[in-house]
């Protein structure tokens, strides 16, 4: 049997240029196949620990999961802000026993800048009911200070004391800086793991007053109002883009959430974080079959490959195998020399698809998680993916089979003298 | 005919490779809604579809209707849940009826008030009508549940997960529990915790619960808080017995 | 006839999907240590008798009996071992395996076969001085060795095929037109090989070919076309 596998060995490395392209497609294809789920599996992990404890996201009426994407994850932009006597009506509602307003828009050379208060650092938790812990210094006091995340002070090479500019709107372009107005990095958070470590934060009140000279999204001309005299004016915000939410009893957020959408003073509407999740990925999850069945589609197209490649040899290996007949091969070795073959190149296929996935994880994973904030592990296939791989190399053994049952017959029609 | 039964063979390979991919990507859904889905099928998506369109998340649990309360599997047509009586071991199954207080009248604003000899518009009516509503909704709890092993079906609410399997969320009795109908009141919502966080389930999944019931009180201004309860075991919703 | 090396009786033997029989003859007997020549044209049913004699088909009718064993009496995998073990194959070309190294195409009936891997052991320390020492006599020198079969010309190849056919010193050394590739005065210089290389093993040797003039270094010939009587005219192409 053992003798069997080597010559199954030695015939595969006979044919290695055509083989190895075969091995090829089923490595890639089975990396993109893994990888499709891997990714489904720690986007969603990241996204469900990105927020927790948050009971309600309050904001203006558009789509729940946008309002979620832009509030939480800094996906996508707003619609609609809601206006500032909303959120403090908001905070003084009895069941409620803490908000933090958002207000987003601006960025800082890609990352997204989020203007709130005291009550994030105090009130917002991620992941397992984690709080947020400064790595370094403390949060903004005055007017001109941020606090960054750690993937800011990383990907940029910040430090305490340094200075920032802050651009309007999301682009990268620096047609619209807030130059004359520059912030002192006061804080760097710890990791965490969320859109929080490509946030840089400042204060609602900063948010107010780098536009106080602003109109409709573009400076005025010749009004400038130098940074040491913001405080003359008048710096409460008229409005935030969201509010989190957070209440004294988590059962009653069906009331809370019914007032909200009731109250006819301003169209808003609060979201519950796990629901609106669930909604989002019920959305995706439909591209996301569609694209685990195409990469299924493709391995299937890669098996194919190989097992025309190891039938279409055949023909001219009628002889060796009525050599082999005759110094004492049964047919059923004869089935079991080509199954090998096939299965061997499978296997190797599948390992390689295996090294290759995690070779790109090692390489892309750092810039995934600068530019979305969620974080790919290179780490074994858990089980999930240990089942595709297992259903993977079934397809690819059944599949193998074929030339073997081939070549069974062949052999036993040809016996000892092969009509070719 | 050996190049056709070999095709056969190479696109079974396929369609085994699809299959278990497609097993992987789609969580486990209840039995009864899959089945119940080919029962009731068009009328219930199309009509939460256009009544909503929040309801389109739900539409994979086509058995449902907004404000449905549970049902149980299709050989028992379109009769509600009323408990069985069997219990899960030290669980006893419970109906919703049994959170709320014994001697509670939700019609209780209107004693008093003879509605039907009143004048048409007459403002008390509409003012018993306010008062029921906030007395509704502020329905106390049953204080001698505290501590009761439960067995309860019900629709899950998502509140907190760990990675991708659900550890705490809400339990209502009705479908829809979030948008065109009255939220339920306090004693009809119960905080789930799971001790072990379960996987496959989304909000608006039918689930039994196996648990404590605990009574919470936070001195909130609404008085009395709700129930919450630790589960021990979170199983989707088929039909009335345990099995 | 106990000791006949090869002996078929009233043969009658038909292809499946054939609706006339290939093969029909009384009797063809090799015995031991038995130098035969067989002239069998295509469609002499020279196939049909060497797959009746490796065991590879079974005949409808008459015995089949190598070496005292019947081979109808052995299910098809005992008849594929009982081959490797008694009988050696020598083919017209493509003898070897491509992708084998020249001592592993000798070699390959000691892996399938305990019996002649311990004759093979028996004439030397190992297998590899068994089949070195073989492959001396057959006039293939060391250097040839260390070769890829493909870069060997067809005299060479079919050495070591005579070479893997002797190995383990099997009773019975089938040829099946071994010269009809090779160029006609290496033809006479492997006949003479084969020969002495059976007659020193003790062996017994089937020689088929068409070539008359190898015909006359037999004591024993035999037409197929005479024996069978369902042979057809058929050109030999």
């Amino acid at each position: 049997m053992s003798f069997l596998f080597r010559l199954a060995a030695r015939s595969a490395w006979n044919r290695r240029f055509t083989l190895g392209l075969m091995l090829l497609a089923i490595a890639l294809s089975s990396a993109m196949l893994l990888g499709i789920e891997r990714i489904r599996h720690e986007v969603r992990e990241g996204f469900s620990q990105s927020v927790s404890g948050t009971d309600l996201v309050v904001g203006a009426r558009t789509s729940p999961v946008q309002l979620m994407l832009y509030a939480i994850f800094r996906i996508g932009g707003a619609t609609n802000n809601m206006g500032w006597d909303s959120a403090q009506k908001l905070a003084k509602n009895p069941a409620v026993a803490w908000t933090i307003p958002l207000s987003l828009g601006d960025s800082h050379r890609g990352f997204p800048v989020l203007a709130t208060n005291g009550n994030y650092f105090e009130h917002f938790h991620y992941g397992d009911g984690q709080a947020l812990h400064l790595s370094e210094g403390r949060v903004f006091g005055s007017v001109f200070e941020t606090v960054i995340g750690a993937e800011v002070a990383q990907h940029l090479h910040y430090k305490l004391g340094d200075h920032i500019v802050l651009s309007h709107g999301m682009g990268s372009l620096h047609l619209t800086d807030h130059a004359d107005k520059p912030f002192t990095v006061t804080g760097i958070l710890a990791r965490t793991g969320t859109p929080v470590d490509r946030t840089v934060h400042i204060g609602l009140d900063a948010m107010e007053a780098i536009h106080l000279d602003w109109e409709g999204g573009a400076p005025m001309p010749g009004l400038s109002i130098a940074p040491a005299l913001v405080k003359k004016f008048d710096l409460t915000p008229k409005t935030v883009t969201a509010v989190l939410v957070g209440l004294k009893n988590r059962a009653a957020v069906f009331g809370v959430q019914r007032d909200i959408a009731d109250d006819n003073s301003e169209p808003l509407m609060a979201v519950l974080p796990g629901v609106a999740l669930d909604e989002l990925w019920q959305v995706v999850g439909v591209g996301e079959n569609a694209l685990l069945l195409v990469s299924a589609m493709v391995v299937i197209v890669g098996l194919a490959g190989l097992v025309s490649a190891i039938m279409a040899s055949l023909g001219e290996r009628r002889r060796e195998l009525a050599v082999l007949r005759s110094v004492g091969a049964r047919p059923t070795d004869i089935f079991l020399l080509l199954a090998l073959e096939g299965l061997a190149v499978m296997l190797a296929g599948v390992v390689l698809g295996v090294l290759l996935l995690t070779l790109a994880l090692v390489a892309l994973g750092p810039f995934l998680s600068a530019q979305f904030g969620v974080t790919l592990h290179a780490t074994l296939p858990a089980a999930g993916e240990l089942q595709l791989l297992l259903w993977t190399i079934a397809a690819g053994f059944l599949a193998s089979l074929l030339p073997g049952l081939r070549a069974y017959r062949l052999s036993l029609a040809d016996g000892l003298t092969p009509r070719i | 005919m050996k190049s056709i039964s070999w095709i056969g063979g190479i696109v079974a390979a396929g369609l085994l490779v699809g299959y278990g991919a497609h097993l992987m990507a789609t969580p486990k859904t209840s039995a009864a809604a899959a089945v119940a889905a080919a029962v009731n099928a068009g009328t219930t998506v199309a009509a939460a579809t256009a009544a909503s369109g929040a309801a389109a998340p739900y539409a994979d649990n086509a058995q449902y209707k907004v404000g449905d309360h549970l049902q149980p599997g299709p050989d028992l047509s379109n009769k509600p849940y009323k408990p069985s009586g069997k219990n899960d071991g030290a669980f006893r199954e419970i109906a919703w009826e049994a959170l709320m207080p014994k001697n509670w009248d939700a019609m209780a604003p209107f004693k008093g008030l003879k509605l039907d000899k009143m004048e048409d518009g007459d403002p008390r009516a509409m003012e018993a009508l306010w008062k029921a509503k906030k007395y509704w909704k502020n329905a106390p709890v049953d204080p001698s549940m505290d501590g009761v092993s439960i067995r309860i079906p019900g629709f899950v609410v998502s509140l907190e997960r760990e990675g991708e399997a659900l550890k705490e969320f809400l339990l209502v009795p009705y479908f829809g529990a979030c948008i065109h109908v009255p939220p339920p009141p306090a004693n009809q919502i119960i905080h789930v915790h799971s001790t072990k966080a379960v996987k496959n389930i989304r909000t608006m999944d039918a689930v039994w619960i196996n648990g404590v019931l605990k009574v919470e009180h936070s001195d909130t201004m609404m008085g009395t808080a709700g129930y919450s309860l630790s589960s021990v075991k979170v199983e989707p919703y088929t039909d009335q017995a345990p099995q | 006839m106990s000791d006949a090396a090869i002996a078929l009786r009233d043969i009658s033997f038909t292809w499946p999907g054939q609706k006339t029989p290939t093969l029909a003859l009384d009797r063809f007997d090799v015995q031991a240590h038995e130098q035969v020549f067989v002239s069998g044209p295509s469609g002499s049913g020279k196939s049909t008798l060497l797959a009746l004699i490796g065991g590879i088909a079974s005949a409808q009718g008459g015995s089949v009996a190598i070496l005292g064993q019947g081979l109808d009496a052995l299910p098809a995998s005992r008849r594929d071992r009982f081959r490797v073990d008694h009988i050696g194959f020598i083919f017209q070309q493509f003898n070897l395996i491509p992708y084998l190294s020249i001592l592993d195409n000798v070699l390959l009936p000691c892996q399938f076969s305990a019996y002649r891997r311990e004759r093979a052991l028996a004439q030397g320390q190992d297998l590899h001085a068994a089949a070195h020492s073989l492959l001396r006599s057959l006039d293939l020198a060391p250097d040839l060795w260390r070769r890829a079969v493909t870069q060997l010309s067809i005299g060479q190849q079919q050495r070591v095929a005579a070479a893997r056919a002797l190995i383990g010193r099997p009773e019975i050394v089938v040829a099946d037109e071994p010269t009809s590739a090779l160029d006609s005065d290496r033809q006479h210089a492997f006949l003479d090989l084969i020969q002495h290389e059976c007659e020193q093993a003790g062996a017994s040797l089937v020689f088929v070919s068409h070539d008359q003039r190898l015909a006359e270094r037999f004591h024993r010939r035999i037409a197929l076309n005479d024996i069978n009587r369902c042979a057809s005219m058929e050109d030999a192409g």
